[in-house]
């Protein structure tokens, strides 16, 4: 189905905001999203949020023959799946360019950077090497699917073990997991992409666009690095003609995001290495806020308040003093968390006192209790006469 | 900046009994539902059989002609029919017509032979105007028109033959469900707050201030850029935010339920109309409004 088309003043004012330095959902020009990394049960799974967009990783392994012209290396596969629950304008088994550009850069990045010793993952030398296959589906498409696949595929491959497997001349025995430890894939580094997109011909840059401005852009820089520094890929599209100084600045910044970025990584791995080995439980149901009614999970909302003093004093300013001045005491610190302004007034509830007094004033049968009830004994025995 | 806060309260759904009477004659089904047991009846829209029973395939009224029945469903796509007033957003340029976004299955054409020429014209299409149709109409651009015939697939053929359709200058567009939109005999409305509105039948609502002088003899494609001034601007977002409040309590839109609306909105400020409770009690008295001038 075809994407409802972008209104003109819908456009106009994003790109006038965009020349204002302003973005739709408040972020400075050189901030990227909130990243959520989880990881599933299985070794290999990994869900990366970025923002809205959502990614789904699975790294699976399989031992097949290798190819011809390589006879000692490994076979990585690349797949990415444009799932039509992630936009409606993705149709199932419909080859777009978005498609194919995503699973160009996305090979670029993880395969020609060899990130993944592919040596390591021979077994038999011309006979059984082991085939890694990353598949990365898009869950949901709110922007940027480039960075949220780059941090899922090379997450995926971080936190996946493959079988152990023993040789024996010609024999090659592979173990389950039951019967050994599976064993981590040997990274170099973690690739990671950074996308800047540019508006108005190259005078306004953003990182990490969302939806809205990404349909807005009039081109895509998007650099591959990792925390070393080393660039892997850069793709420029979009036909914008870049200036050096503007890349140069735009490495600079991936650098600094790519470092922010591969701790995080790092620290969900250890997170979830901690987990498994104390025992407690992991995986995607562990990750997800708890649904209950009682809880509100909600983002916090970031509030503008630098004038907030200042349009306090105005409103306070211009209300009306009061002919009587009632002096409110400044407020008393009781506990973390609770003040209190004033005293109550007198308790208006009617209780032990006033009950006293109307008994007295009566002088009618206060002293026959009268019993209303419905039991059906012959005698109803009251227990403690004087309270009344 | 204020910052408004509101706690999360149950509130009760009020519902109107006069609402209550004419629903026991509505066959409302929702998916899945049988619709009869009987094999004598033929299938329509919205139907399928699911082992010798008639099943509803989507949520809304059954409606039966004579052995035919079919279900008409409350939330769709525009289905388009000779003689609509509709809105609509040119998404491509072609040889010789316009595509145009409708809120359809799918969209709609506009041939270059069905609109007027600016000068009002009337002579054969040549080779130039087809190269110059993109200054006429644009990607992007919003169109007012009629639908003119229905194609077999269902794609929907308009036409801007006269001078009240054409291309859409300053105003606002509001996006609701075609089947609020009452079929009646015109659908450009000069409401006498001081806007005018057209209720496109495919959803697309559009509110523009009442242009000054009447005659227009450019034919639909001289939009005015003059500024707005401020007192039409608040009544123009007064009633986008009673559409709002109509569509979001599924009442039927036209211009005496829209004007109702407008009037019980006054007591409240604009932005306050969105409100739920707020918005509950306009709807409330708009409904007793209509109720009296039914019954």
């Amino acid at each position: 189905m075809r994407d409802t088309p972008l209104s003109n003043c819908e456009r106009r004012f994003l790109l006038k905001a965009i020349e204002e330095k302003k973005r739709l959902d408040g972020r400075q020009t050189y901030d990227y999203r909130n990243i959520k990394i989880s990881f599933g049960t299985d070794y290999g799974c990994c869900i990366v949020e970025l923002g809205k967009t959502r990614v789904l990783c699975q790294v699976s392994c399989e031992l097949v023959p290798p190819k011809d012209s390589r006879p000692t290396e490994g076979i990585m596969f690349f797949n990415l799946e444009l799932s039509p629950m992630a936009s409606p304008a993705f149709e199932p088994n419909r080859q777009s360019e978005l498609l194919v550009t995503l699973n160009r850069q996305l090979e670029r990045c993880l395969r020609n950077s060899k990130c993944i010793d592919t040596e390591s993952l021979c077994v038999v030398s011309g006979e059984k090497v082991w085939q890694i296959r990353v598949d990365v589906h898009v869950l949901n498409h709110d922007g940027n699917l480039m960075d949220a696949a780059s941090i899922a595929a090379i997450s995926a491959l971080s936190h996946f073990r493959r079988p152990d497997v023993a040789i024996q001349g010609r024999d090659v025995t592979v173990f389950s997991p039951e019967e050994r430890d599976p064993i981590p894939l040997s990274i170099y580094h973690m690739p990671i992409c950074v996308s800047f997109a540019f508006f108005l011909q190259g005078s306004y840059l953003l990182v990490d666009p969302c939806e809205r401005e990404e349909r807005v852009k009039d081109g895509l820089l998007v650099i591959a690095m990792n925390k070393h520094r080393e660039i892997c890929s850069i793709q420029s599209s979009g036909g914008i003609m870049l200036l050096k100084d503007q890349v140069l600045r735009c490495s600079k910044i991936a650098s600094v995001k790519v470092s922010e970025i591969t701790e995080l990584i790092n620290k969900a791995l250890e997170n979830d290495r901690k987990i498994r080995k104390e025992g407690g439980k992991f995986g995607f149901a562990e990750s997800m806020p708890k649904e209950r009614i009682t809880t509100l999970k909600r983002d916090e909302a970031p509030v503008e308040m630098t004038d907030v003093e200042e349009t306090a004093k105005d409103i306070v300013n211009r209300t009306e003093t009061t002919t009587e001045v009632v002096s409110v005491p400044s407020p008393v610190l009781v506990g973390m968390g609770t003040a209190q302004v004033g005293e109550g007034i007198v308790n208006s509830w009617g209780l032990d006192e006033e009950e006293e007094d109307e008994p007295q004033t009566e002088d009618t049968k206060t002293d026959e209790v009268m019993v209303i009830s419905d039991s059906e004994e012959e005698e109803v025995v009251i227990l403690n006469e004087e309270v009344q | 900046m204020a910052v408004e806060m509101r706690l999360p309260a149950v509130h009760k759904h009020i519902s109107l009994a006069a609402s209550q009477s004419n629903r026991e004659d509505k066959h409302l089904v929702v998916p899945g539902d049988v619709i009869t047991s009987d094999t004598g009846f033929m299938r329509g829209h919205g139907t399928y059989m699911d082992e010798d029973r008639l099943t509803a395939s989507v949520a809304g009224e059954v409606e039966r002609v004579n052995k035919l029945i079919c279900v008409r469903p409350l939330k769709t796509r525009y289905n388009g029919e000779v003689g609509d007033v509709v809105v609509g957003r040119i998404t491509e340029v072609q040889q010789k017509r316009w595509k145009v976004e409708t809120n359809s299955r799918l969209d709609s054409v506009l041939l270059l032979s069905s609109v007027n020429l600016p000068g009002g014209e009337l002579r054969r299409r040549s080779a130039q105007d087809e190269l110059a149709m993109r200054d006429y109409l644009q990607e992007g651009d919003l169109i007012s028109a009629e639908v003119q015939s229905i194609f077999s697939d269902g794609a929907v053929s308009l036409h801007t033959r006269s001078l009240k359709y054409g291309k859409l200058g300053q105003g606002v567009l509001v996006l609701v469900s075609p089947s609020l939109v009452k079929r009646q005999k015109t659908h450009f409305h000069n409401l006498p707050c001081g806007a005018s509105m057209i209720l496109g039948n495919n959803g697309y609502l559009w509110l523009y201030p009442t242009p000054g002088q009447q005659d227009e003899e450019a034919g639909g494609y001289y939009t005015s850029m003059e500024p707005v001034s401020l007192s039409d601007r608040e009544v123009i977002s007064r009633l986008r935010n009673c559409l709002l409040a109509l569509s979001a309590h599924k009442v039927l839109l036209y211009d005496t339920s829209v004007l109702y609306c407008y009037e019980a909105s006054l007591a409240h400020q604009i932005k306050d109309i969105l409100k739920p409770e707020i918005m509950e009690e306009i709807i409330l008295e708009t409904r007793q409004r209509l109720v009296e001038l039914e019954g």
